[in-house]
């Protein structure tokens, strides 16, 4: 009986777990195109205007971030100016919670089907190894290491640590900036 | 409980045989097909291999209403179009793919073209942009590697935009394969050797790739039991048809096996290498494979130690202590690269393809990295991991 009258509860607050991690993940993604030159060299090769989106099926949260050029992306939240490019989408909001939760890396729920790309496949590649490296700057490393296939080993502590701050700070910065009236 | 969690799914009927192709008339008409295409290259009609198709049709009343036998080794949207308006004109209402990778992929375009309407085939590029079961569609395959029979993939040529497009539905599945040894008993052996190899990377990437599953395990060890049994004795004995047929029907087990766990780094290296230097995909699937299983050793010791059992049977299993099953697995794969290489030359390195210059090595690496089947590998792979697996395979 109790179970029954917390299970909605327990629905809502995944439900905004995932909202608040894509918010966070949406403004990361513009903070480490900012902050470290191989994400931006990834970057590059994407076309000027390019809209990413991750969301949850069928009409679930999502993020959405556009790359503005030399490498910089820019967050635009929950809706695209226009059609996007490429979608990486989650079958169910219980798939998207449990890898925006690091309890399934990124690249087993995409192995195992539990989300689909829609765009060109190489496009979503380099978008996986760019979410692969904020992932591994922005968590602690033993939680990183439940989020990507390989903690890079050329990532030490100092370069880590400064690379986060940078990015927490941008992050908070964004969040502020759009909560405005 | 663990977040383990997979897909299978292969609706294809396998008629596999002696006298598979006499099936297909019945198969036909089961689906109330009357007037069927055959969509194939000038290479399948040469070798003869329509004739038996044809001559079963006819003996049950079955008129093949038209032919297309101008397939070219890198099917474009343009042959896709002009197949699809043949068909509508001839009125046909079913199609025969007969032949290896590239007539098949045809086909199941042509397929999506005169199901959905149309004249422009890139509309329906990606994933999941079908969605309505399709015309009746039938394969013969002509050669025991691809597995494009079992795959829900077709991959087309934009000749105007010089890009490849990617097609994916269930529903480009036939709805039967015929797999008959009749069609594969003249093969060159060099072409034995490369498909053969490239059905054995299938299974052995599907069995150590991150999307293995039981089924598909399932799958990958019969049919490298089957490869590694029979290779050498048709290689050996180009007509022994029973082993034509163990290998034709170990390329389809290897299709349905990795169209369910997908396929990892030989599979992304061995694109790359084919677009840049147009080698064939069995050749650089073989000259790949023993490098890439050294590179993801350690992730994958324990599968790939498994693989012993049925590439070199269990008195060697049994003899190998467990911690060297996985070496001795990599060693049985270059002897039998070696045994190839001895009977019909197959490269078992770039160099020795003589294709492949040392400046291109960088460009195969970037493209590579961009290849979507990397994606599935077991161990991440970095610029510098994918040049140096492409040093080892230099010479």
């Amino acid at each position: 009986m109790l179970a029954k009258r917390i299970q909605p509860m327990a629905f809502h607050a995944r439900r905004l777990y995932v909202g608040l991690m894509f918010q966070v993940m949406g403004r990361a993604l513009q903070a480490v195109s900012e902050v470290d030159e191989q994400v931006q060299n990834e970057a590059r090769v994407l076309p000027d205007g390019f809209l990413f989106e991750m969301m949850v099926m069928p009409d679930g949260s999502k993020l959405i971030v556009e790359h503005t050029g030399q490498g910089r992306f820019r967050y635009h939240g929950d809706s695209a100016p226009r059609p996007v490019d490429l979608s990486i989408q989650f079958k169910h909001i219980a798939h998207a919670f449990l890898v925006l939760s690091f309890q399934e890396k990124t690249s087993v729920a995409f192995a195992s089907d539990r989300m689909l790309v829609d765009g060109d496949i190489s496009y979503a590649v380099r978008m996986t190894r760019i979410l692969n490296r904020l992932e591994s700057f922005i968590l602690p490393k033993l939680i990183a290491q439940r989020a990507v296939k390989e903690y890079p080993a050329d990532l030490h502590l100092p370069e880590k640590l400064i690379s986060a701050a940078r990015i927490y700070l941008k992050v908070a910065t964004n969040f502020v900036e759009t909560a405005r009236p | 409980m663990t977040n383990k969690y997979y897909e299978f799914f292969c609706p294809v009927k396998v008629i596999a045989g002696k006298a598979a192709l006499e099936h297909i008339p019945y198969e036909l008409s089961g689906v109330g097909a009357r007037r069927p295409m055959i969509v194939t290259d000038k290479g399948v009609r040469a070798a003869g291999l329509l004739e038996p198709v044809i001559a079963a049709c006819e003996e049950s009343g079955l008129e093949i209403v038209t032919i297309y036998d101008d397939v070219p080794p890198d099917s474009s949207t343009t042959v896709v179009r002009d197949i699809a308006g043949i068909y509508r004109q001839e009125k046909c209402d079913s199609i025969i793919a007969i032949g290896g990778g590239s007539a098949i992929d045809t086909g199941k375009a042509v397929n999506i073209l005169v199901s959905e309407g149309g004249e422009d085939i890139a509309k329906y590029s990606g994933a999941g942009v079908i969605k309505h079961p399709l015309k009746p569609f039938f394969v013969v395959p002509t050669t025991a590697g691809t597995g494009s029979e079992v795959t829900s993939v077709a991959v087309i040529t934009d000749e105007a935009k010089g890009v490849k497009l990617p097609f994916t539905s269930s529903f480009l599945l036939p709805n039967a394969a015929i797999i008959d040894p009749r069609m594969t008993l003249t093969l060159p052996p060099h072409i034995t050797a490369a498909t053969a190899m490239d059905a054995l990377t299938h299974a052995t990437e599907a069995f150590t790739c991150m999307a293995k599953n039981p089924l598909s395990d399932a799958y990958a060890t019969a049919a490298i039991k089957k490869i590694s049994q029979s290779l050498l004795k048709v290689m050996d004995n180009p007509k022994d048809v029973d082993g034509r047929l163990e290998l034709a029907q170990a390329s389809t087990m290897a299709g349905i096996a990795f169209s369910n766990s997908m396929v990892g780094l030989v599979h992304a290296l061995g694109h790359a290498t084919g677009a840049i230097c147009h080698l064939p995909h069995g050749l650089c699937m073989s000259l790949y494979l023993p490098y890439v299983l050294d590179y993801n050793l350690e992730t994958i010791r324990e599968p790939l130690g498994e693989l012993l059992l049925y590439l070199e049977g269990p008195e060697v299993y049994a003899a190998t202590p467990a911690s060297r099953r996985a070496e001795t697995t990599i060693s049985a794969i270059r002897k039998l690269r070696d045994a190839l290489h001895k009977r019909c030359q197959l490269p078992r390195t770039l160099k020795e393809t003589g294709k492949v210059t040392e400046v291109q090595m960088d460009q195969i690496a970037e493209m590579a990295l961009d290849d979507g089947s990397i994606m599935f590998n077991p161990k991440e792979v970095t610029l510098e991991d994918a040049r140096a697996v492409l040093r080892r395979a230099w010479a």
